[in-house]
């Protein structure tokens, strides 16, 4: 059982956490609705469960792969429930281009262009690239092999590149 | 250390980048790298796009959080269900907004009724009445007001305060006489908050002491109190939400007391027990 000191210490690291978590969530999504949501149900996950956590480590790996887990969850719910609907990355080898329009969501043209990098993309490159988490750590945290880790960096890369690319030339 | 031989040249140098290489290997693709125009080339790509990356995927730490999920780990609430919550939260907000005529109704015709039967029974009652729907009023309100306040304050970057931190026997002799609540500006070092100063505020014509302090991260939480002499009793601090802010007020006999800052700090109900157990 957890002090109170702890447990106050746990909830200011989770807000402090947010906005990092909100936009791991939205590397997952792709999309503001269901990250908010995915969220959410993170964070009651974490404080619900926050007697697991042993307190070593980056808290954020912990949080992550619980909000990781939470939508593979979600993506397989709305499988069974549409058929078809989602697919995690994680589970497939090939990579799905999610076409929804979700621009309008967001005000800036940028983020709406890598959100609507093929699915598995954004997640690697957010955790490696953007936070600085080994190859190992974001294998841990996706639930994938590092093999697919480093397949799915070098693709966000290039094709982050090729939206500079793109975004430069729109500007000219 | 990885070993990526075999892999397309892509990945390899995406690896190399990050420094997840064997020595042997990063000398290798180091020798590829000053042989071969492609492999510079697509290193180049790389190092682009993850500048590009970072970038845009810093501007979305710049988006707002949601507020209630804020407010749900603050209050350490984690039993309600995100989907009923919401719910929950959409029918309390719609029917908000239908209610305050009613309120408003209802509130008028207490005081019909209470001027009424006051008128009837006696000017001393009439006189009874008024200071209890005074103070409904001014407890009702007075949390925006200071909201407003700390909004406009908190921002003020050389006109904060009043008195500055160093003059803190002249801010308690000061806000002890024209608020009349006996106080010790408290001290939140261990909690990381250096006090800035003080100054005088009014709200709903009543003097309220706000004693200013910044935590760490330069964030400002604000410190109020007034005289209640209505209140005779001890409540526990309980938490307000305007917007950005978060408010966690409480009363003792004859005062009320509140904390304001940012309502992402997780932190202000802990500050507002230690304040509320010491003064």
């Amino acid at each position: 059982m957890r002090s109170a000191v702890e447990q106050n210490d746990f909830r200011r690291d989770l807000v402090s956490l947010l906005p990092k978590l909100r936009r791991f969530a939205l590397s997952l999504t792709r999309n503001a609705a269901d990250a908010d949501d995915l969220v959410q149900e993170a964070c009651e996950r974490a404080l619900t469960r926050h007697h697991l956590w042993n307190g070593e480590g980056r808290l954020e790996s912990w949080v992550y792969a619980l909000t990781r887990n939470l939508w593979v969850d979600e993506v397989r719910k709305r499988k069974v429930r549409t058929g078809a609907g989602l697919v995690d990355a994680g589970e497939h080898d090939e990579l799905v281009v999610d076409a929804s329009g979700e621009k309008a969501v967001f005000a800036s043209q940028v983020q709406a262009m890598i959100l609507s990098m093929p699915e598995g993309l954004a997640s690697v490159f957010v955790l490696v690239n953007v936070e600085g988490h080994s190859y190992r750590e974001a294998a841990d945290i996706l639930g994938i092999p590092i093999g697919t880790v480093m397949s799915r960096l070098s693709a966000a890369r290039i094709r982050l590149a090729a939206m500079m690319n793109r975004t430069s030339e729109r500007r000219a | 250390m990885l070993n990526t031989r075999g892999l397309a040249l892509e990945v390899r140098l995406s690896a190399y980048l990050d420094g997840e290489l064997g020595d042997q290997e990063r000398k290798e693709l180091d020798d590829l790298l000053t042989r071969s125009d492609e492999a510079r080339h697509i290193l180049d790509t790389l190092k682009s796009g993850s500048a590009f990356g970072n970038t845009a995927f810093d501007d979305f730490l710049k988006d707002p959080v949601p507020l209630n999920v804020v407010r749900r780990i603050k209050q350490g609430s984690a039993s309600v269900s995100p989907a009923t919550e919401r719910v929950v939260e959409a029918r309390t907000s719609a029917a908000r907004t239908k209610i305050w005529p009613r309120a408003l109704a209802a509130s008028l015709a207490l005081l019909l009724v209470g001027g009424t039967a006051g008128y009837i029974i006696g000017s001393k009652q009439v006189i009874d009445i008024a200071p209890a729907q005074t103070a409904t009023a001014v407890s009702r309100g007075w949390l925006d007001e200071i909201a407003d306040y700390h909004r406009i304050y908190a921002s003020q970057r050389d006109h904060m305060v009043e008195l500055d931190s160093d003059e803190k026997p002249q801010i308690e002799s000061w806000l002890n006489a024209s608020v009349g609540v006996p106080f010790r500006i408290p001290d939140l070092a261990n909690r990381g908050l250096a006090f800035q100063g003080a100054r005088l505020l009014v709200v709903q014509g009543k003097p309220v002491a706000q004693l200013m302090y910044r935590d760490q991260e330069g964030d400002v939480i604000g410190f109020c109190f007034l005289r209640n002499t209505e209140n005779t009793t001890v409540t526990d601090p309980k938490e307000d939400i305007r917007d950005d802010l978060a408010l966690i007020s409480w009363k003792k006999p004859g005062a009320s007391f509140v904390i304001v800052g940012p309502s992402s700090d997780a932190s202000l109900q802990t500050i507002a027990a230690d304040i509320a157990q010491d003064i």
